[in-house]
């Protein structure tokens, strides 16, 4: 029974560390594939329609930087 | 649209890819090494579809995409247990099999569980979505298993050469992806040198797999000080 604990235990420290490492990676990133198997050239991903970038949020109204919070 | 230098690192990869199947048969390995096998020949066979869609329908086309990504995550998920079973020749003398097995199903389910619950916010092509993901996901559960098992290697004082050779250049195939994406994502500017360069790391497994299995027989041995230095 230990040994099954263990075995769940450390499964599910890799998947913590797995994905904590991934978050950390790509929190900068350009959303673009990481990594692919084979040497056949990747295409761009089928949910991203287009390579126009991302406009900003709708609800900012104008440019200018925001000021801290009045409270 | 690709280039011919791109065409070219296609086709090497390719036969590199021909090559390791050829060689563990040859060296009567492929069915020691069942799933390894098998990834590099699903691999083979993906990428004559690739081909095929490619130059029937162009590199911008929907069928290119979908066709790209989704065997990516076949043959993503086919590395994943492919390293559990070199996990398994570690602990062999364990008899820890069953453990791995259920080790390898239960980090499975969690990845997807994980993946489902990120992309479910995405109203539109959700299983494209979660096919993607999910591939990119198991490739850093890959890398952080593939580091535990050198671990253990070092720990275990594993001696056998290929299996170590099969290990250790998992280890470095991941890691070249990592560092590569780190590099582009802190140069920008570079990005023009870097992003081709993830064609060309394709072909890093394919050629040290063939070399372990054409080059170092089974039963070949380290020397454990030559793996790990041990204080006295």
């Amino acid at each position: 029974m230990s040994r099954k604990l263990a075995v769940v235990t450390l499964t599910l420290l890799i998947l913590v560390g797995a994905m904590g490492l991934k978050t950390m990676v790509t929190a900068h990133g350009d959303g673009s594939v990481i990594m692919a198997n084979g040497a056949a050239p990747a295409p761009p991903t089928p949910y991203r329609n287009g390579a126009a970038p991302a406009p900003p949020t709708p609800y900012r109204n104008g440019a200018a930087p925001a000021p801290p919070t009045p409270y | 649209m690709p280039g011919p230098f791109a065409y070219f690192v296609w086709f090497v990869g390719l036969l590199c890819e021909a090559a390791v199947v050829v060689c563990a048969l040859k060296k009567h390995a492929f069915r020691r090494y069942l799933l390894l096998n098998l990834y590099m020949t699903t691999a083979v066979v993906s990428e004559l579809g690739r081909f095929k869609i490619l130059a029937e329908y162009g590199f911008s086309s929907r069928q290119y995409q979908y066709f790209y990504y989704y065997s990516d995550a076949i043959l993503t998920i086919f590395l994943y247990f492919a390293l559990s079973t070199l996990y398994a020749h570690v602990f062999s003398e364990m008899n820890a099999e069953r453990y791995v097995k259920m080790g390898t199903l239960l980090l499975l389910t969690g990845t997807a569980l994980f993946t489902y619950a990120v992309v479910e916010q995405s109203t539109a092509k959700l299983v494209t979505h979660f096919v993607v993901e999910l591939s990119q996901n198991l490739y850093f559960v890959g890398l952080v298993l593939t580091y535990v098992l050198w671990a253990a290697i070092l720990k275990l004082r594993e001696t056998r050469t290929r299996l170590i050779q099969l290990v250790l250049s998992l280890g470095v195939y991941f890691s070249l992806f990592a560092a590569n994406y780190a590099i582009r994502n802190l140069y920008p500017p570079l990005s023009s040198v870097f992003v081709p360069l993830v064609q060309v790391f394709g072909l890093f497994l394919p050629l040290a797999w063939a070399y372990a299995f054409w080059r170092l027989p089974e039963d070949a041995r380290l020397v454990p000080a030559r793996l790990a230095v041990i204080p006295r």
